[in-house]
């Protein structure tokens, strides 16, 4: 009994629909099996009448001609040797074999016996090779079927792989379309920051100039702190200028004159710059040869130091004069102007006509 | 196995003898010179296809032009559907002819018949040729033009052969008692070369399907032909 799982196979078998393994191993249930082999071989009968319900189409005349003159090359080629049945070969040898026996008859009947027993054993020899024979081209196309099998499951294989390539391909083209994309967006930035800077390129030219503007301003600011600077130092020039007024010495020098009482003078001196003035007013003209000199009482020295020699205006009777003294002065303890000849004298002589202390 | 040469090439069966045994069992093995007639049942066109064979085996090319005249037509259209090439169908033709020439010796009648023989031949030559022609992913997409049975080309010129042509139109009629998926399944499983999987992915059916309207098309097919035939 065929179950439906075997008919299935059968058809599938018949239809050459089966592969590798499954087909190998129906392959092996056919060989044991009459019933199905019947089954498989009624199925394949059935299949091949499909070929009747192929669209009709007339071959071309001249391909019938090609075919038996191919038929008729091969023949050249390969002589065909006349097939002889062996049923006829078995009728033929019998005669032989009774010709044989009728013209030796009697004489050598074992011997004629022998020789068709011999006979039929070849006969038998050579059924026993024709099966063999068949037997291998039977194996051969079943190799031949599995080699084939083989191919077409490689073929597959190559056609998968060939599949997953142009997936592969696929996502290198997605891949491509994703980064240029990403490039037009990166463009378009480009272009939005090249218009930004555009934009900008006007405001910084006006912060340079703004900065060139600060820049000057800072400069003329520099100029006027160096100028407030130097005002500050000569501020404290002067601060330091009237510190030193703060230590000057100032005397009044009062006459002696009996004719000119109104002269009088004033002594400034500074300690520090070892220098003063003295200013006069109204002491009478002198004679050309002579010239008032001025000394200054110092407690140190035993003699007045010598502060130098003056004249006065004719009209005014007024001078002012800057004086050293010819020794260094430490302390002043009183002034005396002298009337001495005239280019003055290193000790005084004359009379005194001023004295202030 | 060949025990039926004889009888068969030194004595033909006569019209009269051979309608006269009918469907005996010996008569499988008798194989007249021709077959001419329109009536011939599919057993005596089997023994004629196998008669001629033999004929061929013994280098009768008359046989062979015989043979030629019965099958070509069946043959170059299962050819030209399957490669679609008419050069390509007609070497197809000429090549599996030559070889049914140079194998007709080893033919064995009592393992199928000569014409069922030579369509297995150049149905796996074309499917060969194809598939090594055309990837399978394209397989899958090509067209197939007409289904079985429906074809209305396919009809009276199908085979001009009368005997032929009785055969051809007996197989369309019982094809036509097909359910169409049934109809279907068989037409791309004899013609298109696709695996199993590959007819269920055509047919977007599931794969178990595809091989139960496989197994009950064909069965079907083969008892409406014996009642046909």
């Amino acid at each position: 009994m065929i179950d439906e799982r075997h008919e299935e196979l059968a058809a599938l078998f018949a239809l050459d629909l089966l592969e590798g393994a499954e087909r190998t191993q129906f392959e092996s249930a056919v060989a044991a099996d009459p019933a199905l082999a019947a089954l498989v071989q009624s199925l394949r009968e059935s299949s091949a009448t499909l070929a009747h319900t192929a669209p009709a189409t007339e071959p071309p005349p001249a391909l019938r001609a090609r075919i038996l003159a191919s038929a008729a090359a091969v023949s050249a080629e390969q002589p065909r040797a006349k097939i002889i049945p062996f049923p006829a070969l078995i009728g033929w040898a019998a005669a032989a074999c009774f010709a044989a026996l009728a013209a030796i008859l009697g004489v050598r009947y074992y011997s004629g016996q022998s020789e068709a027993e011999s006979l039929r054993s070849r006969i038998a020899t050579t059924e026993l090779a024709l099966k063999g024979a068949q037997n291998e081209n039977d194996a051969a196309q079943i190799i031949a079927r599995r080699q084939i099998d083989t191919l077409i499951q490689q073929a597959a294989g190559s056609s998968r792989q060939l599949d997953a390539e142009q997936q592969r391909a696929t996502n290198a083209e997605s891949r491509l379309a994703a980064t240029a994309l990403q490039l037009a967006a990166a463009d378009k930035k480009a272009v939005d920051a090249l218009q930004q800077l555009a934009q900008l390129t006007p405001r910084l030219d006006a912060a340079s100039r703004n900065t060139a503007e600060v820049r000057t301003q800072a400069e003329e600011l520099g100029a006027a702190l160096a100028a407030a600077q130097t005002h500050i130092a000569s501020l404290q020039h002067d601060l330091q200028t009237q510190g030193d007024l703060a230590n000057l010495k100032i005397t009044a020098l009062a006459s002696l004159l009996k004719n000119s009482p109104q002269a009088i003078a004033v002594a400034v001196w500074n300690p520090a710059k070892q220098e003063g003035v003295l200013k006069v007013d109204k002491l009478p003209a002198l004679a050309a040869d002579k010239t008032y000199q001025l000394w200054v009482v110092d407690p140190q020295y035993p003699n007045p130091v010598d502060g130098g020699v003056f004249t006065v205006d004719p009209q005014t009777g007024a001078q002012s004069v800057k004086f050293t003294g010819k020794q260094p002065i430490a302390a002043i303890a009183a002034y005396a102007v002298t009337m001495e000849r005239k280019g003055g004298v290193e000790k005084s002589a004359g009379p005194f006509l001023l004295l202030g202390k | 196995m060949l025990t039926y040469l004889p009888e068969a090439l030194a004595a033909p069966v006569s019209e009269a003898e051979h309608a006269e045994r009918g469907a005996a069992p010996s008569s499988r093995f008798r194989v007249p010179m021709s077959d001419t007639s329109s009536t011939a049942s599919a057993d005596d066109r089997t023994q004629a296809d196998a008669g001629l064979v033999l004929r061929m085996a013994a280098g009768d090319k008359t046989a062979l032009a015989e043979l030629y005249d019965r099958f070509s037509r069946p043959l170059y259209a299962t050819a030209l559907r399957i490669v679609t090439d008419p050069t390509d169908a007609q070497d197809l033709v000429h090549d599996a002819f030559i070889a049914l020439w140079e194998k007709a010796a080893v033919f064995d009648a009592t393992r199928g018949t000569a014409f069922a023989w030579a369509v297995t031949l150049i149905r796996h030559r074309a499917i060969d040729r194809v598939r090594s022609r055309r990837r399978r992913s394209e397989l899958l997409t090509a067209a197939l033009p007409a289904d079985l049975g429906y074809d209305e080309d396919s009809g009276a010129s199908a085979d001009t052969s009368a005997a032929r042509s009785d055969q051809a139109s007996a197989v369309r009629a019982a094809v036509a008692t097909l359910p169409g998926d049934q109809k279907r399944a068989l037409e791309l499983a004899f013609f298109s070369g696709l695996t199993q999987q590959e007819i269920a992915q055509k047919l977007s059916a599931p794969l178990g399907t595809v091989k139960a309207r496989i197994r009950r098309g064909l069965l079907k097919l083969r008892d409406s032909l014996a009642h046909r035939l």
